[in-house]
């Protein structure tokens, strides 16, 4: 949505390593053409089901993961969250085509970067690949949405549970409303940079969020320490 | 505590919190029955035995007006009832407690404790306490029993002995007699309770059922929308095939074409996403997913992208679904016809009791000037926009700047309907 900063060509940059989760090889085939095309990305790897996703992670060293949810065997979520824990510096960008919102939702939890229908053209696909490498959240309007309801799940959170602050709350909106970045700043007269930290630190409440789960999940269970 | 007593002109119970227990569920009936027929039972135990020992009482009158009271009394209660009212179970402890008291007046000085002549009230008062345990739970229950413990105590008093002067024996069969009334308060406490608890579940289980029923219904018409979809979801594909492969045989492919055969497939992604979105899940009966509402607006909006964004499940109500979609659907023509915008999106959420939902665009935008746009005849389309949310009961906001987008937000009051879980 945001291509300020210069997507594209990236002349003398080495292309971006990539890696494409997806069950259909005709898929794969095109994900590989359009980026390639692009000029800014090289496949260094295929995968077409969760599990072979988290072994060849491991071995070519991708830079981002282009994950499709629904895999056969091991999910997309569960290779998201095994990819994260092990390969911190790796970045997932969830390629979904129906959307599943609690799928999708579960993605960006375990920690994937961005989601991106698959309807999206071969230009969105490339500047979101580039834009996760820079650390950069791919937030879309649909996860923003997607984001709002789960923190609003909970009217009253308990002391200790990640909340959002007002402005942040106003920046989802804002986002699920299909704002770009550029266009908040100027309405709520912030700077692109202070937009950008707001949605950094509403994903990090949102991973806090899984985890205070997963916390609350072990105390009920009675176990000491939330399960790895 | 009266709060808790659920029996308020028969009314049927519906909290399941209730300690309490209603005498129309099947196993509440047969314990206010019981309780009847003891009533009923030790009355006629009561009258028989002051009927036998008629010439050992003394103040007669007052024994015999006591009993024919009572004798009234049990009718109606049973005849009209009276037990479902507090007020009623309130006097029917206080009368109960009376006649206990009583009773010390009637039988000789001296023959209430631990003589062989049977106390002829013991019986009797005891289904006052059950009662009352029954109807509000073994607190109350435990402490009716003790209202007529102190009555048991006062009656040997009313008898001429003082408390201090009751022998260890006597002490303890006045402590037997206060242990029976109150445990019998208690237990029929705890019954009740029990049957309470049964009952709630019976009816989670029964509603769960009927949930049940209602989403197989509802998955049923998802199927049949989907088969819909489906079908024409594999023309589609079947159409792309054929026209893919006369265009591969071709020398010369039109670009305008293979276009088409894209926007065809595209079509059909959109129509399978949207339904795939819609999986129907609890629907508050009488409601309908905002989410469907939406897409119906927007399929077939030609020259602009739409989005559609929903912060969670919103459901809202037939009636106004007619307006909101015709308003949405003006809203998101004007944008394509006039906005030149690279994209459009429909975000809705719940706030309060609202629904708000916001068509944005990325287009030159406009100065809002009301009194501009009347001049230069641009009202129409406004005017029926708002005329449609007002009859809503609901309010239409405009925002936009030039070269900034347009925000246009309907806000339409929805009435939670009261569905219980």
């Amino acid at each position: 949505m945001n291509t300020d900063g210069g997507g594209g060509a990236n002349a003398g940059e080495e292309p971006i390593r990539v890696m494409v989760v997806d069950d259909h090889p005709v898929w794969r085939d095109g994900i590989r053409s359009d980026l390639e095309r692009s000029g800014i990305a090289t496949v260094v790897a295929e995968a077409s089901d969760g599990g072979e996703a988290i072994e060849l992670a491991r071995d070519s060293m991708p830079e981002v993961i282009l994950m499709d949810l629904r895999l056969p065997t091991v999910s997309g979520v569960d290779a998201t969250r095994e990819i994260v824990a092990e390969l911190p510096h790796v970045r997932v960008l969830v390629l979904s085509a129906s959307g599943e919102e609690a799928d999708v939702l579960e993605a960006v939890k375990v920690g994937a970067a961005g989601y991106l229908l698959k309807d999206a053209t071969a230009e969105q696909i490339a500047d979101a690949v580039r834009r996760v490498r820079d650390g950069e959240p791919v937030f879309t309007a649909s996860l923003a949405a997607l984001v709002l309801s789960e923190f609003r799940r909970i009217a009253a959170p308990e002391p200790g549970e990640p909340g959002l602050t007002a402005r942040e709350n106003e920046i989802l909106r804002l986002v699920a409303k299909g704002y770009t970045y550029r266009e908040i700043a100027e309405q709520l007269f912030i700077s692109m940079k202070t937009v950008q930290n707001h949605v950094q630190n509403i994903l990090a409440k949102l991973h806090l969020r899984k985890r205070y789960e997963l916390m609350r999940y072990a105390i009920q269970r009675g176990l000491d320490r939330a399960p790895e | 505590m009266c709060s808790d007593l659920r029996f308020a002109g028969g009314a049927r119970v519906s909290d399941p919190r209730a300690t309490a227990h209603s005498p129309d569920e099947p196993g509440g009936k047969g314990l206010w029955l019981g309780i009847l027929a003891y009533r009923l039972v030790s009355f006629a135990w009561l009258s028989i035995q002051a009927l036998a020992w008629r010439d050992n009482l003394r103040n007669g009158w007052l024994a015999w007006g006591a009993i024919s009271l009572t004798g009234i009394w049990v009718v109606v209660l049973a005849a009209k009832r009276r037990w479902e009212r507090p007020a009623a179970r309130a006097f029917d402890l206080a009368s109960a407690a009376a006649l206990i008291v009583l009773s010390g007046l009637v039988v000789g000085e001296g023959q209430v404790v631990g003589s062989d002549i049977p106390f002829f009230a013991t019986g009797y008062p005891v289904s006052a306490a059950m009662m009352i345990g029954a109807a509000s739970g073994v607190g109350l229950g435990l402490l009716a029993g003790l209202v007529l413990s102190v009555a048991l105590a006062l009656s040997r008093v009313a008898n001429g002995t003082s408390l201090v002067d009751l022998s260890p024996g006597e002490w303890l069969s006045l402590g037997n007699g206060a242990f029976y009334y109150i445990a019998a308060g208690g237990a029929v406490g705890v019954v009740s309770r029990v049957l309470g608890r049964s009952a709630a579940e019976l009816r989670k289980a029964n509603e769960e059922a009927a949930r049940q029923r209602e989403r197989v219904a509802r998955l049923a018409e998802h199927e049949a929308m989907g088969r819909e979809i489906h079908d024409s979801v594999l023309q589609a594909l079947a159409l792309v095939n054929k026209r893919g492969k006369e265009l591969a045989a071709r020398q010369e492919v039109q670009g305008r074409e293979v276009g088409e055969l894209a926007e065809m497939a595209a079509e059909q992604a959109w129509a399978l996403r949207a339904l795939i979105q819609s999986e129907p899940r609890e629907a508050p009966l009488d409601m309908v997913p905002l989410r469907t509402v939406l897409q119906a607006a927007v399929y077939g909006v030609t020259g602009v992208p739409v989005t559609i964004t929903t912060v969670g499940q919103i459901w809202f109500p037939p009636e106004g679904v007619e307006g909101l979609s015709a308003a949405v659907r003006q809203a998101l023509e004007n944008v394509a016809q006039h906005a030149h915008a690279s994209r459009a999106t429909v975000f809705a959420e719940e706030e309060d009791e609202s629904v708000v939902v916001a068509v944005r665009d990325d287009g030159v935008g406009f100065d809002y000037d009301e009194a501009l746009l009347r001049r230069e005849g641009k009202m129409g389309m406004l005017k029926s926009m708002k005329g449609r949310i007002e009859e809503l009961g609901g309010t239409v906001r405009i925002s936009s700047a030039p070269g900034r987008g347009a925000e246009v937000e309907f806000r339409v009051p929805v009435r939670r309907r009261q569905h219980e879980h």
